[in-house]
């Protein structure tokens, strides 16, 4: 069926209001559209499957260089105006909001009451939830609270064919049906349109207290992370940095350096921080530091990629935190000036590496060699976000095992089978 | 439908002569889990010992479309381990070894038979446990759990059994053998664990899990508070988790589950109680130290009648002893009940406290309650002789209509028990169509020819979902280019 650029726009005018749509390419129907409401969305989808157009959800666009150039962009959904938050329910810790609502603007609802979604991926305040969820974004509060898959209760989104779909429940506890906000956590967009997520929140600790640990080398971080994983002390963050994370922080320059913060009431903060501070120096930390509340200010700071830089996530394991960082240190040998910094959360064992402005091909050789490394045992490597040509030498995402992929493919072409929504970003361009 | 002489003789030729169950009599041992309700015997019992044994049996039932049906120790409440259409039961329990322990990146890999307290039994003595906690914990095997995705009476602090699990291995509907995450917990790709967790048998068989294991906490504190009403109960739990605490546990009993268990243990709760809280916390010491004296007298402050808080270990055990024994005191009162599962936002807890009074007394029929009240997920009671018809179809009216309330008030037809054979008509209160549509369209990836656990989780349909249609919204007019 052929079709005009202008009648489509005219059309998309016609669901969303004239001042929410605009063409940004004349000549091809590139469009971007942004509805005002889990119907419209519905609404514009179904108009795009009629037409049999490619599908790019946005929320603040912040990570639309995540993953591989798209196949095919017809029709942008851009969610920022579904900014509502539709019912905050504190005495049940649970908030249900549009996708398009902003960290920051949750945070300052949630804080009235004393209260916080647990999500913490740097520098995020403008970043959207719709956006957070399709990413499965997360920071160094996961070592506590664990990610998205672990507060995510209810979601709704708009499949391929317009139909407007809910998943899960309203409550902190529900095994109703397939869980089907698990298959949307990180699914980038591909299997549906976010509109609407309901959240499990947790109470803001009282108190909350950090010290900063440096060691002599890797092998003394994973000997004291070791000792601090097999105790009963319970930080809300416990993150190991490299030498060039430790300086940037304000730290040593050499080294590796342990962040553990605590979070609870005073009397229990006081308790713990005193335990950790006597632990490191019985095991010989070169030093040992209560550090202020805006060191995870400076530590958010480590991931800006203003400037052209390159961010990979490392899954790796808390018995692997010496062989990753050594993994990282002999890929980066060949980076020269551009330079690396790494850190990460030491209970699960996942790492943050930012390499800054190179030449694609160098960066591309970088991600191989970490990677052949830490796939060795099982490690993941992934690109959060990069330039285009990164992410044109290299596979960002890198390999899934063939039977897994399979059953990937088979959920991709069983909900988009004419692959329009976001098609070819996704693991092995699904 | 009996199997063929043939079709048996492969399945032997699988598993061995002393792992097939064909008679009569041992057949009928497995026509039933814990929902005693819904019977249906298997035409044949095979249980495996190795992952190929396993996928060798789906591959035999799919090429002659034989129904399969998993089974751990039976323990489910939701007739999920009940042959609905025979075939083939795959009873895992030989495959129950402990495959790695690993605490330094703390997590296990088991095989499913495995039951689940003896996992938290081997890593106890070096200070590691497995959180989640059903109630059957000491009988109920973690593939059970891992279908089921249960719960127990610590998941409002530690959460539920998904919340746990890296890695399964799995035999699907198709007969492929497949490994999915894993103990690296960041893998490019849709979250296949996640979404295979709590599918009831229906995506395949698991022949391995790998779980998360945790630090035990450093101190421990249980209390015990009784109120002269449910409300006023309810009212602490809320405004216990607005004080900022998130308890391990937080479970209430109502005035005929109190009699009961005072009539049996002599848990020795006060007699005059209509509601008794029981609030369990732990971490850090100075943490718990400080929380249990705040929720000590939040209960006091809202007119608790009494607040225990137990001093040791053999206290702690005593004002736990009543909770424990609650579905077996049930007995003094009817023959038998039938158990819900629904959950309600806890704020709600009050108001549906009221509700299920109405219901009990529209119906005529004793309701005994005892649930966690942390994270609203009711257990009522719903007693009945099951002797006289009359009785058991008000309680059956009863129970739907208590369904109906949760979900009126934003609620879930069941928290952690699982849907099974039981709950799959409620679906549609929950779900709509088209939420049920994507479910169906879900379940083909993995089982295509949906001869795993038929008529399980999902409602029953006339052909395969498609009363199940989606609603595709109208293009307005003028968008018809």
């Amino acid at each position: 069926m052929a079709v005009s650029t202008r009648a489509l726009v005219d059309g998309f005018r016609t669901i969303v209001g004239a001042s929410h749509a605009r063409a940004v390419d004349g000549v091809e129907p590139q469009i971007v559209v942004t509805p005002g409401s889990t119907g419209e969305t519905a609404t514009a989808v179904a108009l795009a499957a009629a037409e049999k157009l490619a599908i790019v959800p946005r929320g603040s666009g912040s990570t639309l260089d995540q993953g591989f150039p798209p196949a095919r962009v017809d029709v942008v959904i851009d969610l920022s105006r579904l900014d509502r938050i539709v019912e905050y329910n504190p005495d049940d810790l649970t908030v249900t909001v549009e996708a398009g609502v902003t960290v920051s603007s949750l945070a300052a609802t949630l804080d009235r009451s004393a209260q916080f979604l647990p999500i913490d991926p740097p520098l995020a305040a403008t970043r959207t939830l719709g956006g957070l969820v399709a990413t499965n974004a997360s920071g160094p509060l996961r070592a506590r609270y664990g990610t998205l898959r672990d507060l995510l209760l209810g979601v709704r989104f708009v499949q391929a064919d317009g139909v407007s779909t809910w998943g899960g429940s309203k409550v902190v506890k529900s095994v109703t049906g397939y869980d089907v906000p698990k298959l949307m956590v990180g699914s980038l967009g591909t299997l549906g349109v976010l509109t609407e997520l309901t959240l499990r929140l947790h109470a803001r600790p009282e108190a909350e207290r950090t010290v900063l640990i440096v060691t002599a080398d890797a092998a003394a971080a994973q000997q004291l992370v070791a000792c601090l994983l097999d105790s009963s002390l319970q930080p809300n963050r416990l993150e190991v940095l490299d030498a060039a994370a430790l300086a940037a922080v304000g730290g040593a320059a050499t080294g590796v350096g342990i962040a553990v913060s605590f979070g609870s009431v005073e009397a229990a903060v006081v308790a713990q921080e005193a335990e950790v501070i006597g632990l490191a120096r019985t095991r010989g930390a070169a030093s040992v530091t209560s550090v202020a509340r805006a060191f995870w200010a400076a530590y958010e700071r480590l991931w800006r990629r203003d400037d052209g830089a390159t961010l990979l996530t490392v899954g790796a394991l808390p018995a692997r935190l010496a062989d990753t960082l050594d993994a990282v240190a002999r890929a980066g040998a060949s980076l020269r000036d551009s330079g690396f910094t790494t850190a990460g959360c030491a209970v699960v064992g996942s790492f943050r590496v930012r390499v800054g402005r190179a030449p694609a091909p160098t960066v591309a050789g970088f991600i191989e060699r970490l990677r052949a490394a830490v796939g060795a045992w099982g490690g993941s490597v992934m690109v959060q976000g990069a330039p285009r040509e990164v992410r044109a030498a290299v596979d960002p995402w890198g390999p899934v095992p063939p039977d897994t992929l399979a059953i990937m493919r088979s959920i991709k072409a069983t909900f988009d089978p004419d692959r329009r929504l976001n098609p070819g970003r996704f693991v092995a361009g699904l | 439908m009996p199997l063929s002489s043939k079709f048996v003789d492969e399945l032997r030729a699988i598993v061995g002569s002393d792992g097939l169950v064909t008679s009569v009599e041992g057949r009928l041992v497995y026509e039933c889990d814990m929902h005693t309700f819904y019977k249906g015997a298997p035409d044949v019992v095979a249980l495996p010992g190795t992952a190929a044994q396993v996928q060798s049996i789906v591959k035999l039932c799919r090429r002659d479309a034989i129904p399969v049906v998993p089974r751990g120790s039976g323990t489910g409440l939701i007739g999920g381990a009940m042959a609905a259409r025979g075939g083939v039961m795959v009873g895992l329990n030989r495959m129950d070894a402990i495959v790695e322990i690993d605490i330094a990146n703390r997590c296990a890999t088991v095989q499913p038979g495995l039951i689940n307290l003896w996992l938290t039994n081997a890593v106890r003595e070096r200070g590691w446990f497995f959180a989640p906690d059903p109630s059957s914990q000491m009988v109920s095997s973690i593939g059970g759990n891992v279908a089921t995705n249960a719960g127990g009476p610590h998941c409002l602090k530690y959460g539920i059994t998904t919340n746990h699990v890296l890695g399964l291995e799995l035999v699907t509907g198709t007969g492929d053998l497949v490994r999915l995450g894993g103990a690296v917990s960041d893998r490019p790709g849709y979250d296949l664990v996640g979404t295979a967790v709590g599918n009831e048998g229906t995506f395949g068989l698991v022949t391995a899990v790998t779980v998360r294991l945790l630090h035990a906490p450093e101190a421990v504190k249980t209390a015990l508070a009784s109120f002269s009403s449910m409300e006023t109960a309810a009212e602490a739990v809320s405004a216990i988790i607005a004080a900022g605490m998130l308890p391990a546990a937080l479970e209430m009993l109502d005035e005929v589950m109190i009699g009961a268990i005072n009539a049996g243990s002599g848990a020795g709760y006060p007699d005059k109680a209509a509601a008794v809280l029981l609030i369990e916390l732990d971490g850090p010491a100075a943490e718990v130290e400080v929380e249990a004296e705040r929720a000590a007298a939040i209960c006091r402050e809202r007119g608790a009648l009494e607040v225990r808080v137990a001093r040791d270990d053999a206290e702690r055990a005593l004002l736990w002893k009543g909770r424990k024994e609650a579905a077996g005191a049930v007995g003094r009162l009817a023959p038998t009940y039938l158990l819900q599962d629904a959950v309600v936002p806890r704020s709600k807890l009050p108001l549906m406290m009221r509700q299920m009074g109405e219901i009990a007394l529209r119906h005529g029929i004793l309701l005994a309650n005892v649930f966690h009240a942390g994270d609203g997920n009711l257990h009522p009671l719903i007693c009945y002789d099951d002797r006289d018809p009359d009785q058991l179809a008000r309680a059956k009216r009863a129970n739907e209509e208590l369904l109906v309330a949760a979900i009126a008030l934003g609620g879930s037809v069941t928290g952690e028990h699982g849907v099974g054979f039981d709950k799959a008509k409620n679906l549609p209160l929950q779900y709509a169509p088209s939420d049920l549509n994507f479910m169906y369209r879900l379940r083909g990836v993995f089982d295509p020819d949906r001869l795993m656990n038929p008529d399980k989780l999902l409602p029953s349909h006339p052909a395969c979902g498609e009363s199940f249609r989606p609603e595709r919204p109208a293009l307005p007019a003028g968008t018809w280019v």
